[in-house]
């Protein structure tokens, strides 16, 4: 029982990491009804934004955390205007930008001298903007379609091998690490036995401010108001003047700002940055939202830290190879007895 | 009565008879010109794919042995030709590979393959068309029992974790140990397996087990649990990935310095340190060979390596170097380049001086020399004294 602090500890500061990853993820479900399943190649590259600007760069932590989460907000607008939008309502624009992201992707992978393939990706990425800008300025759609629930979740997953793939490339699929010293590692003693180190306390601190600025967002602004309202009925809220697409693209921007965020923070703490570190989160992810039920942030939230006491908890008590065999009991417990999730409501009180 | 007498099963009796008395002619018309021109010796390296970082070691060292041994006339008027082939760290490309070099440049024999996996897979190749085989990087079980033409020079775990027990238990007297091992990856299991029998060989008690999955990043729930049993060493069969997040995280946790982690072949790697930087400081592992040994001709090897290829050699690089002497001493003992005489040969090697120390092969043709034991000393694998 003398460990019981530091298992606590243990299990909160991942919780908080795990729940602003679940936030973004629930967000985007609650407005579109669809399983962002790409969050995790978001979270990834997040991590390897702030990556980027801290190694490449030299940009200290304190500016490339905000800049990582940007990176990864915008990230996730272009994974909705590829994987997404084009599932609700097709348009020309959306075409322009997709044969653009080909020449993209044809020019960072293939192998040509300097000047062909810096032409070719700056092509690619100028044909893209083009598409996005036609895109975002179209009024009527080629057609709208109306596509079964698998759809968006096998586009998602397509968008997944796409950006680990261009992460290998780019990265190499060994272990990255920020440079040591980035951060202090003295840890500070909570109780003779429990510590907690200092990169875990601004795990903590972060967390619980990221979720207190997202819940004003959401309940306080015209902003959050507007993506409550296309939670409710998109169709409706057209009808109301409010501009739906540029509404789902802030929530796609808030969730991949989430994701990224947590990618940063769960890179720093661990310090191993890898191509594939989306897979295990994504899967915790899903299950915090399922049993805090689809759509709720609330939810979402307190779901994580649950999920991240139990994982530590069974380790401490039970054994450490049924640690994931534990969540998933709860998982279905969960299903059997509230299908709906913990916080789960229908989707009319929902919005 | 009289076509009964030449019936089918006879004369392909008969054929196979003839067929033989052909093949040991030619085998012996090779051996009366034993030891001139080129012996092919084929070598198989993943030198893509997943053990790529190894195959690439493996190809240089081999590389650099042969140009010495050709240079050096060890073995009179013949030249080894070395014909290498790229398995790309998959059981298919090995199985391609051997075929080729049995069928296509008719080598007297194979070095390699790199993975263990593909070694299972395409060993028996070999086996039937009676070419001896050396595997100079697989650790598992099960690969010399494979058949009499099959032999190695890497220690197995079996042998090395023993011995890494045995001198740090020495050494730090220490009686009760936690373990902490990846329970999804056969190599790590089977590391486990093999400290496990070794702890209980030499009545350690084990305070706790406790286990982890692949490409886990978080281990501090494990560990918390380890911390409060206060174990005198924590033994760890992790890949170095992982090894190198356990570390951090225990040191951070606060599991004192003088609790050291003990671990596998996986520690085996300069990632280590450099992963987990000064939390690695002090780790313990076995190994088959070490940059600093003062074996026969490891001096003259590393500084050879370095000089050719830029960078210091590895364990693996000292094991396809090794590998290709053997062969070489075996072909000389043989006095011919006959694939069944050089298996003869080599399968009587003792005490052959080689950087890996005193090299035998015992009965069932797997390696016998003294493991080391190494700790991490400011950054770097030193001899563990």
């Amino acid at each position: 029982m003398l460990e019981l602090p530091q298992q606590l500890i243990n299990g909160l500061w991942q919780g908080a990491a795990l729940a602003l990853f679940a936030m973004g993820y629930t967000l985007v479900f609650g407005v579109l009804d669809i399983i962002n399943l790409a969050q995790g190649a978001t979270f990834m590259w997040g991590a390897f934004f702030a990556f980027i600007c801290v190694t490449k760069l030299g940009w200290s932590l304190w500016f490339s955390i905000p800049v990582a989460m940007v990176g990864a907000g915008l990230l996730s607008i272009l994974l909705d205007r590829l994987a997404f939008k084009p599932l609700r309502s097709l348009t020309s624009g959306g075409l322009v930008l997709w044969g653009g992201f080909i020449v993209l992707l044809v020019g960072m992978v293939g192998k040509w001298a300097f000047p062909v393939k810096t032409g070719i990706t700056i092509t690619g990425a100028a044909v893209m903007l083009v598409g996005f800008v036609l895109d975002y300025r179209s009024i009527r759609p080629l057609r709208i379609r109306e596509v079964p629930h698998l759809a968006p979740i096998i586009s998602s997953i397509g968008a997944t091998f796409i950006l680990v793939s261009l992460a290998i490339n780019e990265f190499g699929a060994q272990v990255s690490r920020f440079p040591a010293n980035l951060f202090p590692v003295k840890p500070y003693h909570i109780t003779a036995d429990a510590v907690i180190s200092p990169i875990q306390t601004l795990v903590l601190i972060l967390s619980l401010a990221l979720m207190l600025v997202l819940s004003l967002l959401i309940n306080r602004t015209q902003m959050g108001r507007a993506i409550r309202a296309i939670a409710w009925s998109e169709r409706t809220s057209r009808l109301l003047g409010i501009n739906v697409d540029y509404v789902i693209a802030q929530t796609f921007f808030i969730s991949g700002a989430l994701a990224g965020a947590a990618g940063v923070l769960l890179g720093l703490a661990f310090n191993r940055l890898e191509p594939t570190m989306g897979g295990e989160v994504e899967l915790a992810g899903l299950t915090v939202i399922i049993v805090g039920g689809m759509g709720s942030i609330g939810g979402a939230a307190m779901a994580a830290f649950l999920v991240g006491m139990i994982r530590v908890l069974s380790v401490a008590y039970i054994d450490s190879s049924f640690r994931d065999a534990f969540v998933f009991a709860l998982l279905i417990l969960v299903l059997l007895i509230r299908p709906s999730g913990i916080f789960g409501r229908s989707k009319a009180v929902r919005a | 009565m009289k076509a009964r007498f030449f019936s089918f099963p006879t004369v392909l009796m008969l054929l196979f008879v003839c067929f033989a008395a052909i093949d040991v002619s030619s085998a012996s018309a090779a051996s009366a010109s034993s030891l001139s021109g080129e012996i092919p010796i084929g070598a198989v390296w993943s030198m893509t794919g997943a053990a790529a970082v190894y195959g690439s070691s493996q190809k240089n060292a081999s590389e650099l042995a042969v140009d010495e041994i050709n240079k050096s006339g060890m073995l009179g008027a013949g030249k080894i030709k070395l014909i290498t082939e790229d398995d790309r760290s998959t059981k298919e490309g090995a199985i391609t590979a051997f075929d080729k070099l049995i069928k296509e440049y008719k080598v007297v024999a194979i070095l390699g393959p790199t993975l263990s996996n593909s070694a299972k897979a395409a060993d028996p190749i070999a086996q039937a068309a009676k070419v001896p085989v050396l595997a100079v990087s697989n650790t598992a079980g099960g690969i010399v029992e494979m058949g009499d033409f099959i032999f190695r020079d890497s220690l197995s775990e079996m042998l090395v974790q023993p011995n890494t027990i045995r001198e740090t238990k020495n050494k730090l007297g220490y009686k009760k140990v936690a373990i902490l091992y990846g329970n999804d990856d056969v190599f790590t299991k089977g590391g486990y397996d093999a400290f496990k029998k070794a702890l209980n060989d030499q009545g350690i008690q084990i305070l706790a087990t406790e286990t982890f999955n692949k490409n886990d990043s978080d281990f501090s729930a494990q560990l918390t649990k380890i911390k409060g049993l206060k174990p005198d060493a924590i033994i760890v069969s992790a890949l170095a990935e992982e090894a190198a997040g356990i570390m951090s995280q225990g040191r951070q946790l606060g599991i004192p310095d003088s609790v050291p982690f003990i671990g596998g072949n996986g520690f085996n790697s300069p990632k280590l340190a450099q992963l987990a930087g000064p939390a690695a400081e002090g780790a313990i592992t076995g190994a088959a060979w070490l940059i600093s040994n003062d074996t026969p001709g490891n001096k003259a090897f590393v500084e050879a390596y370095h000089k050719k290829f830029g960078a210091n050699p590895d364990q693996f690089a000292a094991q396809a170097y090794t590998g290709v002497y053997i062969l070489a001493n075996a072909i000389k003992t043989a006095g011919s380049s006959n694939p069944t005489a050089i298996r003869d040969a080599m399968a009587k090697i003792k005490d052959m001086d080689t950087v890996l120390g005193k090299f035998s092969f015992d009965a069932h043709r797997e390696p016998v020399h003294s493991p080391v034991v190494q700790i991490i000393k400011n950054g770097k694998f030193v001899l563990y004294k």
